[in-house]
């Protein structure tokens, strides 16, 4: 990485001010970023990213400061003029049309054309012209549907570019990325930067910010903490900027005591949704008081899997055993009360129901016990006293129980749900994404509890995106690809790299019983 | 149901507003029609509160309203949308005429149990095909509902002129036409009014009032459904299944299950809607039976935001338009036609100032429970 010149400020953000009922979303932010150089805005969530930019695309309207762009001020009045000013943004989730080529996609709305007649040929050679010059390996006649998600992702910064941006914003580029698309999605940004492009990379992986960076602003509930080169500095400070306190990065662990078999997979099919099998023939053991992770790049089955163990979804052919019993013929309450812990991957849609109380919430599947209710009534004096407890152990910050859970942040309401679960001691926790979306203290709250379960001698199975997540909390991985378990491994015997090989798709180990 | 007082006041106050709102636009159409609104109100007012018959008038007209608006809100509660009160009703009341009229011989205190029960059976029977083609076939309620309402006036029809029609009305030959209507239920099986009771109080209701023990039922109906939605654990599932069926589902709440029972529910409730004009007013069920209750009922459920003292109230209020523009009619010569549209802007104007105070009440909700969590 060579050092960017430090020339004119290509954006200068003055004292930005943006507020929302109830909060400051960004608290008079000054930010300056230079041309050529790739600048990192890191920060938890809510620390007011995704405003800030949205205020730099003009899809917020600030409540004070100013914006600068080549040392002019300007006012960005909505994305149209954005683009008109260079400044692209890429999207986390694409905005692509699957049917569509790759050339369609990328004109899609500002298609070069002749008294309404598309220019077919100049349109391509554009496109084509583009891809050539910063080095993007793309066909520009190939449907978006069979992309991987890497080149969809190199769709989405084409598009920008193609309307000529000077300036793009990455909105968590590599959420959705394996290992290896991340390396590639690194040339390519380092070969934009080196065509004199300017980019705004939003995240909170560390790890790659400090590698793809030159400078790295941090943000803390809406304030900006401070710019640092990051040559200069390292993992441990820029968590301590981001969350105000020092940070446990590496989870600890003690070695793994296993018992019984809890659960059971024994080839297991399941349709997803289009009536294509979405699992296909997946076997997996788990026992007592180990955590095994399933790792993938999402859509690989993974939602389907869980939800056929949980009974939510029909089982094709195969079997699930839970504490050895065939759970085929169970519905989910039965299942439950095998003693299942579930911590769906969408809390809004499957953990909670957002309108109702914190207290209703608490006891949600376990209101029917005999402690919580008789026909004739719901006793609220044990469920009070019941949800009062959760809160204490589980430390959830929150206004009152008698409030909407729709109120509370999103890490208190994965605590909620989280809370409730173990209440019901469960032999088998199934958690799928339970840190997504959350901020460093609770992702790391949600840890410590998946850890400490594994030591009070639970059987946990954790489903996850993030890589390094399912690495460091597990004791046995499962790489899923395409509906199947292609290889198992303990994560202290391979490189995130090799299994980035195997969730791509491009080596497979199948059935070959490496690792358990 | 357990609620904020801070905010309880915001949202009792919020409905006053819109009836007042909508007091002001009556005023500009009495206006429209050259008449003098204060005076239209004034009558309105003292025609309806200050004469006993008209008290009880009110109390009357309201009976139905409050048995099709907690039908209509149960389904709600689930997240169903029955608009097929209207049918159910009919069936229902047309189960009960049959029951009424053609079994004899019973003493009182079975009989009209008897008719009350085969009217909520045939409400429930009718809610029955459209909550079974939601729930294994995926049809929405609302269009199944609709469909069958015209079935169930068809057939009404059908069996009150075709089949069961009275042939011996008693009329003398070539003396006027025979009404189309069944035959008259049985005395056993009529709803006593309520005059004798309140006549112990020193109250004494002139005859042509129909004031009967069905009110209080209603009433007793509304404590009850309090009682089902928010104390016992069915209801609690109820409304998990009705704000959020595939949450409800992961925590082991068969939505398809509770579905099904909310809406026969519904139904059955509904098939009370008419009785108290079958079996006190009327005495028998004709082709010129009421309807329009169950359509009423949904705009009361709405207005009573679904809670069983909403939903009186608001049935109450259509009771005193109902008989208010009698009065207005009568005595300053405006149409009744005024006090359907006075009707028509309260319903949209209460509906609409809820729904604002109600996402100012959530917006503060959220900055309170923001302050416990601002650490995280």
């Amino acid at each position: 990485m060579d050092n960017p010149k430090m020339e004119v400020s290509i954006v200068q953000l003055r004292g930005i001010t943006k507020r929302f009922p109830g909060l400051v979303a960004n608290d008079s932010i000054n930010l300056e970023v230079t041309r050529g150089e790739i600048h990192a805005i890191v920060g938890e969530n809510g620390a007011g990213k995704s405003t800030l930019m949205k205020i730099l695309t003009g899809l917020y309207q600030p409540d004070g400061g100013e914006i600068y762009l080549n040392g002019t001020r300007v006012e960005i009045s909505g994305p149209r003029q954005a683009i008109g000013l260079g400044i692209g943004m890429v999207h986390q989730h694409f905005m692509l049309i699957p049917r569509f080529t790759v050339l369609e996609n990328i004109i899609l709305g500002s298609e070069p054309a002749r008294r309404g007649v598309l220019k077919d040929k100049e349109a391509r050679g554009l496109v084509e012209e583009l891809c050539r010059r910063y080095d993007f390996k793309l066909e520009s006649q190939v449907r978006v549907w069979d992309l991987s998600v890497g080149q969809q992702q190199r769709v989405e910064i084409l598009k920008v570019l193609y309307r000529g941006a000077e300036i793009l914003i990455l909105d968590e580029p590599t959420a959705v990325l394996a290992p290896q698309e991340v390396r590639e999605l690194f040339v390519n940004l380092r070969n934009l930067k080196g065509q004199g492009k300017t980019i705004i990379f939003i995240s909170h992986k560390l790890d790659e910010v400090l590698e793809i960076a030159d400078r790295i602003s941090v943000l803390r509930r809406g304030r900006m903490v401070g710019t640092v080169m990051a040559k200069e500095t390292d993992k441990r400070q820029l968590s301590e900027m981001m969350v105000g306190r020092p940070v446990f990065l590496k989870t600890e662990k003690s070695q793994p005591r296993v018992g019984e078999e809890r659960l059971k997979v024994k080839d297991l099919t399941v349709l997803g949704n289009l009536g294509r099998p979405a699992v296909r023939q997946v076997n997996l053991t788990i026992l007592a008081g180990e955590i095994y992770g399933i790792a993938g790049i999402e859509g690989n089955g993974q939602s389907e899997l869980i939800e056929a163990l949980m009974g939510l979804r029909k089982i094709l052919s195969g079997q699930v055993l839970i504490k050895g019993q065939l759970t085929s013929d169970k519905s989910v309450q039965e299942i439950r009360a095998l003693g299942v812990g579930y911590v769906p991957e969408d809390r809004h849609r499957r953990g909670l129901i957002l309108p109702m109380m914190v207290w209703e919430n608490a006891v949600l599947g376990l209101h029917r016990l005999r402690d919580f209710s008789r026909p004739t009534g719901l006793n609220f004096k044990n469920i009070f006293a019941h949800t009062n407890r959760l809160v204490r152990e589980f430390d959830i910050r929150l206004g009152s129980v008698d409030l909407p859970v729709r109120n509370l942040s999103g890490g208190n309401q994965q605590k909620v749900i989280l809370a409730r679960e173990m209440s019901r001691d469960p032999g088998l926790i199934i958690a799928s994404q339970p840190t997504r979306g959350l901020d460093i203290g609770a992702t790391e709250f949600v840890h410590q509890q998946l850890i400490k379960a594994r030591e009070q001698g639970r059987a946990v199975l954790v489903v996850s995106a993030d890589l390094e997540e399912v690495l460091s909390l597990s004791d046995r991985v499962g790489v899923i690809y395409n509906g199947e378990i292609v290889a198992e491994f303990r994560p202290e015997e391979v490189t995130p790299e090799e299994i980035g090989h195997y969730m791509l798709g491009t080596k497979s180990l199948l059935r070959e019983g490496v690792g358990a | 149901m357990r609620k904020r007082s801070k905010y309880l006041l915001l949202e009792i106050a919020s409905p006053f507003l819109a009836i007042f709102f909508a007091v002001l636009v009556g005023a500009l159409v009495i206006l429209a029609i050259k008449k003098n609104p204060v005076e239209v109100y004034r009558t309105m007012f003292l025609f309806s509160f200050r004469r006993l018959d008209s008290l009880a008038i009110i109390l009357f007209g309201a009976t139905p309203l409050i048995f099709s608006g907690l039908a209509v809100a149960v389904g709600f509660k689930a997240g169903l949308f029955n608009i097929g009160i209207e049918g159910q009703y009919l069936i229902g009341t047309f189960l009960a005429a049959l029951v009424g009229f053609a079994v004899k011989g019973l003493p009182a205190f079975i009989h009209l149990p008897l008719v009350i029960l085969m009217a909520m059976v045939g409400g429930a029977v009718w809610a029955w095909l459209p909550i079974y083609l939601k729930v294994r076939r995926g049809v929405h309620e609302v269009i199944s509902t609709i469909m069958l309402n015209y079935i169930s006036y068809s057939l009404i029809h059908f069996f009150i002129a075709e089949v069961f029609m009275d042939k011996q009305q008693g009329l003398a030959p070539g003396v006027g036409n025979p009404l189309i209507r069944l035959p008259k239920i049985a005395s056993t099986a009529l709803m006593p009014k309520m005059h004798g009771f309140l006549s112990l109080f020193g109250i004494d209701l002139p005859d042509h009032v129909y004031l009967n023990w069905f009110f209080p039922l209603a009433l007793l109906l509304a404590v009850g459904y309090y009682f089902l939605v928010w104390r016992t654990p069915f209801g609690y599932e109820l409304r998990a299944v009705g704000q959020n069926p595939a949450g409800a589902e992961a925590a082991g709440i068969k939505p398809g299950a509770v579905f099904f029972k909310a809406f026969l529910l519904s139904g059955a409730i509904a098939g009370l809607t008419g009785l108290s004009d079958l079996l006190s007013y009327f005495g028998y069920m004709d082709l010129d039976f009421p309807r329009g209750y169950g359509f009423n009922g949904i705009a009361v459920a709405l207005m009573g935001k679904n809670g069983p003292l909403g939903i009186v109230l608001a049935a109450l209020l259509f009771g005193f338009l109902n008989r208010g523009a009698e009065g207005v009619q009568a005595f300053v010569g405006v149409p009744m036609d005024t006090i359907v549209i006075l009707q028509g802007v309260m319903i949209l104007s209460i509906v609409v100032f809820s729904e604002v105070m109600g996402r100012f009440i959530r917006q503060q909700e959220k900055k309170e429970g923001l302050q416990g969590s601002v650490v995280l």
